[in-house]
């Protein structure tokens, strides 16, 4: 490469720049979005956790049954698929998909019905490709999502429930742990099964205190009553915060995946100056040497 | 008046954490009022109007479905819209009200009409707040 074409290498440099100064400009909007979206995630916590907690203590009140909680042989299962809309996120996506993927694969190996429900553009382009059985298309955008999206997103979910078009519900999405790590997980929304609760009710003997006493309260018009018009509000719930959780791993994923970018990017950069500095040295000598030999033939 | 502890929450924030005295809110079953040391008591609440007396006065806001918890340590109110009689956008919901209407009066549209209805009644619920405070 010594003699490399100082034009060429400075076209290099030239092109290594932009792709640069797009990735750091990207890497700056992910991490103002990743504070917002924290913020949100935040924000949402306390609804979320009493509405949990009401739950709870309904379920350990008595033995009642609800629609919501009932098992029988499962035979169609409902994945829904929470994933970005946009790409260049590291492997946000891909992480998500993949374990997605995994889930309906074990599924089908029990001999069950798979129906995907994509939410976000990559996840609907994604399972469209690989021709999956979808239940509806109709969420492609994840961003952004406000709690009235949220509301009819899960009243989509719930009457498929109720109607029988499917009897168990899974949501596959990515949590936020910090931001350099996001995880994904995935979680059983419907039926909603007892055992989960109370498994973690037993988490501290404070909870089932606690869960005792309120078996005095009272429930207007029923105990069964309020549980079903609490089960919309809790998936809504539930979908608005991982919707959030995942909105908010997806820009600390592009925010590392960016940076990292722009790392690689500025190194590539200092390389390729060596290159060109020892280029146009080589150049210079090159001319001097041409000068002295002709003058030295001229004496 | 005895005052107890308050709380209601929104998907998006806190709205209200502090004291009262007395709340009427507008349940599946009718109006009620939460007084101190009421017994311990859940139930679904529907958009409506909400009223909170404290030392200082009443105010009001306008209230979307949820849940209201009574417990020993005070009163939850979980709703997914919450906004103070002078905060609400009365011409927004003008526009929720009629479209809402519309939606209803359609009969090619039978599917939307759950939503419909909870959206009018959340807009009825906003308008006729917002209009008493005017």
């Amino acid at each position: 490469m010594a003699t490399a074409n100082i034009k060429d290498v400075k076209r290099r440099i030239k092109s290594v720049e932009n792709t640069m100064q797009i990735t750091k400009a990207m890497e700056l909007v992910a991490t103002s979005k990743l504070r917002s979206a924290k913020e949100r995630a935040v924000a949402s916590q306390p609804y979320f956790n009493t509405l949990y907690e009401t739950m709870c203590e309904i379920q350990s009140d008595r033995g009642f049954k609800s629609i919501y909680t009932k098992k029988e042989f499962l035979k169609t299962v409902l994945v829904v698929v929470l994933a970005g809309d946009r790409g260049l996120a590291g492997g946000f996506n891909h992480n998500v998909l993949k374990l997605a993927e995994e889930k309906i694969k074990s599924l089908k190996q029990d001999g069950r019905t798979v129906k995907v429900f994509p939410i976000g553009k990559k996840a609907v382009e994604y399972f469209e490709k690989r021709k999956y059985e979808i239940y509806s298309k109709e969420y492609q955008i994840s961003e952004n999502l406000t709690m009235s999206r949220a509301i009819s997103l899960s009243k989509k979910v719930i009457s498929g429930f109720r109607n029988g078009i499917y009897d168990k519900v899974e949501l596959v999405y990515t949590t936020f742990v910090s931001t350099l790590v996001q995880n994904a997980l995935s979680i059983t929304v419907l039926p909603i099964e007892s055992d989960d609760l109370k498994g973690n009710e037993q988490g501290s003997s404070a909870d089932i205190d606690k869960a005792k006493k309120s078996a005095l309260t009272l429930y207007e018009p029923s105990a069964e009553e309020v549980f079903d018009g609490l089960i919309p509000k809790y998936i809504s719930g539930l979908l608005f915060c991982s919707i959030v959780d995942s909105y908010a791993s997806e820009q600390a994923a592009r925010r590392t995946a960016m940076e990292s970018s722009s790392d690689n990017a500025s190194e590539m950069i200092d390389s390729l100056s060596l290159l060109y500095n020892r280029a146009r040295q080589a150049q210079i000598t090159q001319e001097l040497n041409e000068i002295v030999a002709g003058q030295m033939g001229n004496n | 008046m005895k005052p107890y502890k308050l709380k209601i929450v929104t998907p998006e924030k806190i709205f209200f954490d502090g004291e009262a005295e007395q709340i009427t809110i507008r349940t599946t079953e009718g109006d009620i009022g939460i007084l101190a040391n009421h017994i311990k008591y859940v139930c679904n609440i529907v958009a409506g109007p909400l009223k909170i007396k404290d030392s200082s006065g009443e105010r009001e806001a306008a209230l979307s479905e949820g849940i209201l918890k009574v417990s020993d340590e005070g009163v939850t109110v979980l709703a997914s819209a919450v906004e103070w009689a002078d905060e609400i956008d009365l011409e927004r919901a003008e526009r929720a009200k009629k479209k809402a209407e519309d939606i209803l009066s359609d009969k090619t549209r039978a599917d939307e009409f759950d939503r419909a209805e909870i959206k009018l009644k959340r807009a009825l619920a906003r308008i006729s707040v917002s209009k008493r405070y005017l």
